[in-house]
């Protein structure tokens, strides 16, 4: 700024130091927001770590990305009720949400600032990363699972070894690579139809949804023939692009089973992406096999009474469809049930239905809907304890205390999953999840990556809003497949070629704790060792041979499926049942 | 500006003054472990630096042995930065210099590794079979009876098998015959069955490859901490009894076998239908024989 004449020298000085004081402040104002950002942001941290952790107390971090009605609650409640049998102890939540969790979990494992314990988050990050998570930062707890939890004395679980307290046996939780149980899971999961009682009641006259097929399409058309006081006609399901899956796994796919006998080549009792190509490949086998059909089919039937628009819609929603009193059905897991329930609270009464499953006598589907859909018991919410854990024996005690039986059941309850522990109750809302663990599954296995993947994306979004029909669909994808599928099939092959080589790498670290181990830990892990090399390194050479010679040859059988009886086998049995009789005649 | 530098500065050194360098431990089976340590965390510069300071500081010793290994193991499997020719001069290094038991343990191993180097190829790579063969024959030569040369001695078949030639599962079945009847104590005894019910299956003799299948279950190593699923086993003897030997009786073991003991198996439903229809099939048998019968008298 330049002076002016006008001014007085003293003027003249004042100016001159304002403009050295606004200089300054130009200069170091960033430098100083920062500075006092920094010096709040320890302040922050230091009173809120000393409120969570007063002197003289053990402070256990748990990190979740569980923002649902209850979670928090739950462990909270249950924190308060460790606290009482360890006073020293406080657990205190990082919940983050789902979309930053995997970044955030990663920032803070690599930092090694992450909590204490965390829910590992297998189904949100990349396999291997998952894995390198297990090798690299989390604490095996193999050492615990065979000795009782001792949180469950008391209770009929007391002196059962930890891994048969749990439903599954903790099968999840054992990882194949590092050859070390790795997490403890507190929880189950299902998804289930959920629908609104009282528009049901309102608009059909009914009480409890129909579990019938038949029942239920015609419960749906009843529905949609209704408008609201606004003159909104009611749609009979919330679908959107995000629930369609449960409908697929639960009712459309099960359709498919008939096909295993077909086309399960090795048979291991599941059909493989490699092997339905093979047999679509080789002409055994069509998408036009009635079976298959017959899915594309009910999904239409079905798909026809979400509301209008559906493969566009968001997840949310959907749900705020329901939760408005606008649709009468919503098919979602566990994980949204006590959500669910505390929106319709006041409002509405929940039911929970099984899904709809045809009759036996049903005419297009009875004869292919052989029996229950079965349901793997996916054990979840698994929680690891990582290495950079001061405290690491008193966060795995802690999770133990939320895996005995009574704790367990009580989590659960205020979460409004399904407890995963044995004998533990679940929520009698929650009693329709309880898992079919019998029964058919799917045998469309259409994903044999690359360009095959993309084409049927392309034309399945296509059948799904109706711009094709099931004919178009099979005739714009089925060729495509039989062409492409060898090239993407083999370009999945490197990945096993890949993974040949990490699995070397993790036995090659075994071995050495092995050669370096003593007493019966060594056996231990020499037993382990073998087993590795023998399920992933010996085996694999010779059965991807056998997928390989399959993909190029086709089947070597000619005249029988892989569940059929040939003519010579047949001579067999009846050798073998005549003999027998013979043999038992004569003495 | 001046007062911007020093702060900056200041700041900076604040932020790597946590980045100092982590000490080595000191006697040579320490830094073997942390070598495998840092090894297992995917820090090989680390363990790289551990190994060759145990060698060093165990010098003569049986720990140089297994330092080298350890040294060996990481240029052949670290990845990106992989020196096969440097790993395999290390391993032959101690192939070459063991002298005492425990170093001669050491050596097998490694002559395993050098084997597994020749058959494990990058990803569009194809193995010299032959010469993977022949690296593996050197194991088992050198090092008869030991773990490696067991082990080596299964890979060495899983190649013929993997050919699905006859005439190469021959060779496998005539080989493995004589393992699982020579080394009925070697801890890869399950292995060598299922080996050899491979190649029985791939010379169509479903009664030997289900005898075959049926011993690798019975000689399996228990692990109580390895959840370890024999439902598959069990599905797999029982189809194969069913459909390919017409063994029945088996194939009803079997069926139940997974029924009692895995409640929540995929395979439960089939396996149940499994038992129903050779039922239905026994039935229908016997009724053509007894109308057959009638018809003939």
């Amino acid at each position: 700024m330049r002076p002016s004449i006008l001014t007085t020298p003293s003027q003249r000085h004042k100016q001159r130091k304002g403009a050295q004081a606004l200089s300054f402040v130009r200069v170091y104002f960033a430098l100083f927001v920062i500075g006092a950002a920094f010096f709040w942001s320890i302040y922050s941290i230091v009173t809120t770590r000393a409120e969570e952790a007063p002197p003289g107390t053990t402070t256990l971090r748990i990190g979740h990305w569980q923002l649902e009605t209850g979670v928090r609650d739950g462990l909270s409640k249950l924190a308060a009720e460790y606290q009482k049998l360890h006073p020293n102890v406080r657990i205190v939540q990082d919940a983050i949400p789902i979309s930053v969790y995997p970044t955030w979990l990663t920032t803070n494992l690599l930092g090694g600032t992450a909590p204490d314990m965390v829910e590992v988050p297998r189904y949100h990050m990349p396999d291997d990363i998952i894995l390198s998570f297990h090798n690299r930062y989390f604490l095996p707890i193999t050492p615990y699972i065979t000795r009782p939890n001792p949180y469950n004395k008391g209770t009929n679980l007391e002196g059962v070894p930890l891994r048969k307290t749990f439903k599954d046996g903790m099968r999840n939780a054992y990882v194949k690579e590092t050859q070390e149980y790795m997490s403890i899971p507190l929880s189950l999961f299902g998804a289930r139809v959920f629908y609104n009682k009282d528009l049901l009641k309102k608009l059909t006259g009914l009480n409890e949804a129909p579990s019938d097929y038949r029942a239920f399409l015609k419960v749906c058309a009843q529905i949609e023939t209704q408008k609201n006081e606004k003159g909104q006609r009611y749609a009979a399901i919330a679908g959107s692009r995000d629930h369609l899956w449960a409908w697929e796994a639960m009712m459309f796919d099960p359709l498919t089973y008939p096909a295993v006998r077909r086309v399960d080549f090795n048979r291991d009792g599941v059909v493989s992406s490699h092997e339905l190509f093979v047999a679509i490949k080789t002409d055994r086998m069509s998408l036009t096999f009635p079976a298959f059909k017959a899915r594309y089919q009910m999904m239409r039937e079905v798909t026809n009474h979400f509301q209008v628009g559906y493969t566009g819609v968001p997840l949310g929603d959907a749900i705020f469809l329901f939760a408005q009193q606008r649709a009468v059905f919503l098919s979602t897991g566990t994980w949204d049930a006590r959500s669910l329930q505390t929106q319709a609270n006041g409002k509405f009464e929940i039911g929970i239905m099984d899904f709809p499953r045809p009759a036996p006598s049903d005419p297009e589907y009875g004869s292919l809907m052989e029996g229950p859909v079965y349901e793997e018991q996916e054990q979840g919410f698994p929680f690891a304890v990582t290495r950079n854990s001061k405290n690491a024996e008193i966060a795995v005690d802690f999770l133990l205390f939320l895996a005995a039986q009574k704790q367990n059941e009580e989590l659960n309850s205020i979460m409004g999953w399904i407890p995963s522990i044995q004998g533990a109750k679940i929520d009698s809302f929650l009693k329709p999840f309880e898992p079919h663990l019998e029964g058919v599954y799917t045998a469309l296995m259409l994903r044999l990556g690359g360009e095959t993947r993309n084409k049927y994306q392309q034309v399945y979004s296509l059948y799904q809003s109706k711009q094709i029909d099931f004919d178009q669909l099979v005739k714009e994808f089925e060729p495509f497949y039989k062409t492409r599928g060898e090239a993407d099939y083999l370009e999945s092959q490197r990945d096993w070629r890949r993974g040949i080589l990490i699995n070397e790498q993790l036995l090659a670290a075994q071995r050495a704790r092995a050669m370096l181990g003593t007493g019966d830990e060594q056996k231990l892990r020499w037993i382990k060792y073998r087993a590795f090399t023998t399920s992933r390194q010996v085996l694999p050479e010779v059965e991807h041979s056998q997928q390989l010679a399959l993909i190029r040859n086709g089947p070597s059988l000619k005249s029988t499926g892989p569940y059929e009886y040939s003519a010579e086998l047949l001579d067999r049995v009846r050798r073998r049942i005549f003999g027998a009789h013979k043999e038992a005649a004569a003495r | 500006m001046n007062l911007l530098r020093c702060v900056s500065i200041l700041l900076a050194l604040f932020f790597v003054s946590g980045c100092g360098k982590q000490t080595l431990v000191e006697t040579p089976s320490a830094q073997i472990e942390a070598g495998w340590d840092a090894y297992r965390l995917g820090e090989y510069k680390r363990a790289i630096e551990c190994f060759e300071a145990a060698s060093r500081s165990g010098a003569g010793t049986d720990a140089e042995a297994h330092a080298l290994y350890g040294l060996a193991s990481t240029w052949n499997l670290r990845r990106p930065g992989n020196d096969p020719i440097k790993a395999a001069a290390i391993y032959e290094k101690i192939i070459a210099s063991a002298k005492t038991p425990a170093a001669k343990d050491v050596a097998a191993w490694s002559s395993l590794a050098l084997a597994r180097m020749k058959h494990l190829v990058g990803v569009d790579e194809q193995p010299d079979y032959p010469a993977v063969r022949e690296a593996y024959q050197a194991c088992i030569d050198q090092f008869p009876g030991h773990p490696a040369a067991d082990e080596a001695f299964i890979h060495q078949q899983s190649t013929y098998l993997a050919a699905l030639a006859p005439q190469d599962a021959q060779v496998a079945a005539e080989r493995l015959e004589k393992f699982v009847a020579e080394r009925s104590d070697s801890p890869l005894l399950s292995a060598a069955w299922l080996l050899l019910a491979e190649a029985r299956q791939i010379l169509c003799q479903p009664e030997a490859s289900l005898a075959a299948r049926i011993r690798s279950l019975e000689t399996l190593e228990e692990d109580e901490t390895n959840p370890t699923d024999k439902a598959l086993t069990y599905w797999k003897i029982a189809t194969v009894a069913e459909f390919d030997a017409g063994d029945f009786a088996t194939a009803r073991k079997y069926y139940n076998l997974l029924i009692s003991e895995y409640d929540n198996d995929i395979r439960l439903f089939a396996s149940r239908a499994a038992l129903k229809r050779m039922d239905e099939l026994e039935a229908t048998l016997i009724a053509e024989r007894a109308e057959r019968t009638e018809a003939s008298r």
